[in-house]
C-alpha cells in the first residue's frame, strides 16, 4: 500500500500482455495434443467441448482479449485438426460448421464473464487497500499529541499516500500561515498564498488542477467542518504533473476530511482544556477571596461582640470608639473585596426582578448607623417599573452611596433618595447637604482612591466607595454621574437605569 | 422567657464562641459549645438545646451539609452564621430548613432578636399560634382576616397568601422561592416580578408611609420578612 497507484487508467478492460497471448496459444496447443491423443476414443463433439477448457483459462486469467483469442485459436485447430476435410480449414458438413460457431460465441461469453469478474476483484483489492490507506492515514493522526504535531503528520502522510510535497496553512487575519511542510519548506510566493487564500474563502480547491488559479504550481484543498475551515493542504508534484492522479479525487477527498476532522477535534480539545484552566484559575481566586474574607470577618466579630458586651457592663465612649472603628473596618474589608472581585472579573451576577423601593429599603435599613445623625427622605415616584439588576450590587451601590452621604453630609441634615422616571431611564439619586463637589471633578470622584482636596479632611474615608458604585452599577448596565445641587446645596450621586433593564408594565390580571 | 432555654453554639472560633456564651448567659440562655460539625451532632443529641448558632465555615465538614442533619436529628430552630457574604449560600442554607441566617460580623442586639424570633416560631409551631400583630397590623391566620388600625383591610387571595407565608414565622426571613412554591403551587418558572409586584400592593394596604416600609422587610436577594414587633 506504500506505493503511489502506478497503472493510472483504471480500466475494467486493461491491455492484455504479451504474455496472455502465448500462454493462450500454449493452452490451445496442449489441448490440441491431447484432443490428437484421444480422438479414436470419444466423439467428434466432445472434443469442441474440450477446447472450452483453454478458453476459459485464458479468459479468467488473462482477460477478455486473451479469451477471444484463445476461442479464435480454438476454432481454428479443431476445424484445421479434427473436423473432415481434416488437414484444410475448409469445413464439409453443415452440422460442424454450427459446433465451430458454438465453441467460438461460447469462448467469447465465456471470456466475457471471466473478465469482468477479474474485473471486479481487481477493484475490490484496490478499495482493500483505500481503506487500508485511509485506516492508516487516519492511526497516525490520532497519534499526535499536539496541534503542530498533527498539522506535520498531516502533510506527512498525504506527501508519503500520493508521491507529493505537501504543505498545510491555516486561516489568520492577515492571511494564510504556513504552519507544516513535507518536505519543509520556509515560504510560499504570493501566488500560492493568493491561491490557498480563495480555497478558505469559497471552501472550493484552487491551484494547478482545479478550475481556479490554475497559474500556481500548487493545488490547494481546503480542510473545513461545520465549524468552518481549519486549514488548507497544499500539493504538487517535482515532475511538474498534476498533483492528484485522475481517478483518485475520491480518495484524496476522503483523507482530506479525516484531517479535517482530526484538526477540529484537537482544536476543540485545545479549547475545553484552556476553558478548564480558566474555570480552575476563577475557583481558585473565588476561594482565595472567600479565605480572606472569612480570616478579616472573624477577628472583626470578635472584637464587635467584645466591644458590646463592654458596653453592657461599663459604657463609655471608649466603647462606642471600639465599635465604630470596628464598624468602619468592616465596610472597609467588604468594599476592599469588592474591589478585588471587581478587578478581578469575578463578579458573580444573579440578575432578577427588582423592586427599587426594596433595594433603597433595605439599603437605609443597612446603613442605620452611617445615617444615624441624619434624617432620611424617601421620594419614589409611585409609578417606577421593575428593573433587571442584581439585587446584591445593588444594594452594595445603594449601601456606598448613603454611607457617602452620611459621611459628607452635614451632621442633622437630611438625606434625600430620590427616584424619577425619565423618557428613556429612571434616575435615582441620593442627595446629601455637605460640602458639594469641587468644579470639574465630577468624573475623577470615581476613580480609585480619590478623595478630593478641601473635602476629605474632615472626613475618612477609603476612596474605595465611589469606585465599587461605578463599577458596579456599570457591571449590571447602569451608570452613574455626580454634580451639586442648589437648593440646598451639597453632593448629589445618580444611577441612571436604562429602559433597556426596566420591565414593562405586567398585566397584573392573573396575579390576584 | 429566655430562663430555661438552651442555645447550642457552633463556631471553630474559641474567642467568639467565648464572647457568644457570654452574651447570651448575661441574658439568661444556657448555652453548649462546639468547635466542629462532629462534635456539634453529638452535642445536638446528648444536650437536645432549643436553639442552634450554626458557623457555615467549620473545619471539618462543608456546613451547608450539616444544615439537612441538623433538622433531621432535632427540632431545635437553626440560625446559620456565615462569614461569606455568598447571596446563593444564604437562601441554599434557608431552603435546606435553617430558619434564619447572620452575617459575621453581627450586632448583639441583633443576635439576641434572632434568637427570640426562632424561640417563638418555634412556640408558634408547636402551640399553633394564630394571629399575628406587626405594627398596627393584625394578621388573623385562623380567620383569614387582615386588620390595620382595627379596620379590616381587603386583600385579594394572591397578596394574603404572600402576608400569610411571612406572617407563619413572624420576624423570620422566607426566601422568594418558599412564598412562590406556597403561593404559586402549580407553577414550575417562577416569577419574582409577580412577587415583587405583589409586594408592592400589600405595602400600599398596609404601610404607613409606603416608600419607608416597616411591616416588610426585604433582604436583597434572599427573601422578604415581617417585622414583628421584635427588631431592635
Amino acid at each position: 500500500m506504500n506505493a503511489p497507484p502506478s497503472d493510472r487508467q483504471a480500466s475494467s478492460h486493461p491491455a492484455t500482455p504479451l504474455h496472455g497471448y502465448i500462454a493462450a496459444a500454449l493452452a490451445v496447443i496442449a489441448m490440441t495434443a491431447i484432443s490428437l491423443l484421444l480422438v479414436h476414443a470419444i466423439a467428434l463433439g466432445n472434443i469442441a467441448l474440450l477446447y472450452l477448457v483453454p478458453v476459459m483459462f485464458a479468459a479468467a486469467r488473462y482477460g477478455l482479449r486473451a479469451g477471444l483469442f484463445a476461442g479464435l485459436a480454438s476454432s481454428l485447430a479443431y476445424n484445421f485438426f479434427f473436423l473432415p476435410p481434416t488437414g484444410t480449414l475448409t469445413v464439409d458438413n453443415p452440422a460442424n460448421i454450427i459446433s465451430l460457431l458454438v465453441l467460438l460465441g461460447v469462448a467469447i461469453v465465456t471470456s466475457q464473464f471471466a473478465a469482468s469478474a477479474r474485473a471486479q476483484a481487481q477493484r475490490a483489492q484496490e478499495s482493500a487497500r483505500q481503506n487500508a490507506m485511509l485506516a492508516g492515514f487516519s492511526r497516525h493522526l490520532s497519534a499526535a499529541a499536539g496541534q503542530e504535531e498533527l498539522m506535520q503528520s498531516v502533510c506527512t502522510e498525504i506527501a508519503r499516500l500520493l508521491d507529493v510535497r505537501a504543505i498545510l496553512l491555516t486561516p489568520s487575519v492577515e492571511g494564510p500561515i504556513l504552519r507544516a511542510a513535507v518536505p519543509p519548506e520556509d515560504r510560499i510566493d504570493r501566488i500560492e498564498a493568493a491561491a490557498a487564500q480563495w480555497a478558505m474563502d469559497h471552501l472550493q480547491p484552487a491551484g494547478r488542477g482545479s478550475i481556479t488559479l490554475t497559474a500556481s504550481d500548487w493545488l490547494f484543498h481546503p480542510l473545513h467542518t461545520q465549524r468552518g475551515v481549519v486549514a488548507v493542504v497544499g500539493m504538487a508534484r517535482d515532475d511538474g504533473d498534476l498533483p492528484i492522479p485522475t481517478g483518485h479525487d475520491a480518495l484524496v477527498t476522503s483523507l482530506l476530511d479525516q484531517a479535517a476532522v482530526a484538526l477540529d477535534r484537537m482544536a476543540l480539545e485545545d479549547q475545553m482544556l484552556e476553558a478548564r484552566q480558566v474555570a480552575e484559575r476563577d475557583r481558585l481566586r473565588a476561594a482565595l477571596l472567600s479565605s480572606v474574607s472569612h480570616d478579616l470577618r472573624t477577628p472583626l466579630t470578635s472584637i464587635l461582640t467584645a466591644a458590646q458586651a463592654l458596653r453592657q457592663e461599663q459604657g463609655s465612649t471608649l466603647v462606642d470608639t471600639i465599635e465604630s472603628e470596628a464598624q468602619r473596618l468592616n465596610r472597609f474589608v467588604a468594599n476592599l473585596l469588592d474591589m478585588a472581585r471587581l478587578e478581578a472579573g469575578a463578579l458573580p451576577m444573579r440578575v432578577e426582578a427588582t423592586d427599587l423601593l426594596d433595594a433603597v429599603s433595605a439599603a437605609i435599613a443597612d446603613t442605620r448607623q452611617a445615617l444615624a445623625g441624619h434624617m432620611v427622605t424617601v421620594d419614589l415616584s409611585p409609578d417606577l417599573p421593575l428593573v433587571r439588576v442584581d439585587p446584591v450590587l445593588l444594594h452594595h451601590c445603594l449601601i456606598n452611596l448613603l454611607d457617602n452621604a452620611g459621611r459628607y453630609g452635614a451632621p442633622g441634615t437630611t438625606v434625600i433618595i430620590r427616584g424619577r422616571s425619565e423618557a428613556d431611564a429612571i434616575l435615582l439619586s441620593v442627595i446629601d447637604q455637605g460640602p458639594g463637589i469641587p468644579a470639574g471633578q465630577e468624573a475623577r470622584l470615581f476613580e480609585t482612591f480619590t478623595r478630593l482636596a478641601g473635602s476629605d479632611r474632615a472626613v475618612h474615608g477609603t476612596g474605595l466607595g465611589l469606585t465599587i458604585v461605578k463599577g458596579f452599577a456599570e457591571a449590571m448596565g447602569l451608570s452613574v454621574a455626580a454634580s451639586n445641587v442648589a437648593d440646598p446645596s451639597g453632593a448629589c450621586f445618580t444611577i441612571r437605569i436604562p429602559d433597556t433593564v426596566m420591565i414593562g408594565n405586567m398585566t397584573l390580571k392573573d396575579l390576584a | 422567657m429566655t430562663g430555661k432555654h438552651k442555645v447550642l453554639i457552633v463556631d471553630d472560633e474559641v474567642h467568639i464562641r467565648r464572647l457568644i456564651d457570654a452574651t447570651l448567659k448575661r441574658v439568661g440562655y444556657t448555652t453548649v459549645e462546639a468547635s466542629s460539625g462532629r462534635e456539634a451532632l453529638d452535642r445536638l443529641r446528648q444536650e437536645r438545646p432549643d436553639v442552634t448558632l450554626l458557623d457555615l465555615g467549620l473545619p471539618d465538614r462543608d456546613g451547608l451539609e450539616l444544615v439537612p442533619l441538623f433538622k433531621q436529628q432535632s427540632d431545635a430552630s437553626l440560625i446559620v452564621i456565615s462569614a461569606r457574604d455568598a447571596t446563593e449560600q444564604k437562601v441554599a442554607a434557608l431552603d435546606l430548613g435553617a430558619d434564619d441566617y447572620l452575617t459575621k460580623p453581627f450586632d448583639t442586639d441583633e443576635l439576641l432578636a434572632r434568637l427570640r424570633v426562632a424561640l417563638r416560631n418555634r412556640t408558634t409551631r408547636d402551640g399553633g399560634a394564630t394571629a399575628v400583630t406587626a405594627g398596627d397590623v393584625e394578621i388573623d391566620l385562623l380567620n383569614r382576616i387582615v386588620r390595620k388600625g382595627g379596620r379590616e383591610v381587603h386583600l385579594t387571595p394572591k397578596e394574603y397568601g404572600v402576608l400569610a407565608q411571612l406572617a407563619k414565622f413572624p420576624g423570620r426571613v422566607i426566601t422568594h422561592g418558599q412564598i412562590m412554591a406556597q403561593v404559586w403551587p402549580r407553577e414550575v418558572d417562577h416569577h419574582v416580578e409577580y412577587l415583587r409586584v405583589l409586594v408592592r400592593t400589600l405595602r400600599q394596604k398596609l404601610e404607613d408611609d409606603p416608600q419607608q416600609p416597616q411591616i416588610i422587610g426585604n433582604e436583597p436577594g434572599i427573601g422578604y420578612r415581617l417585622r414583628s414587633g421584635i427588631e431592635g
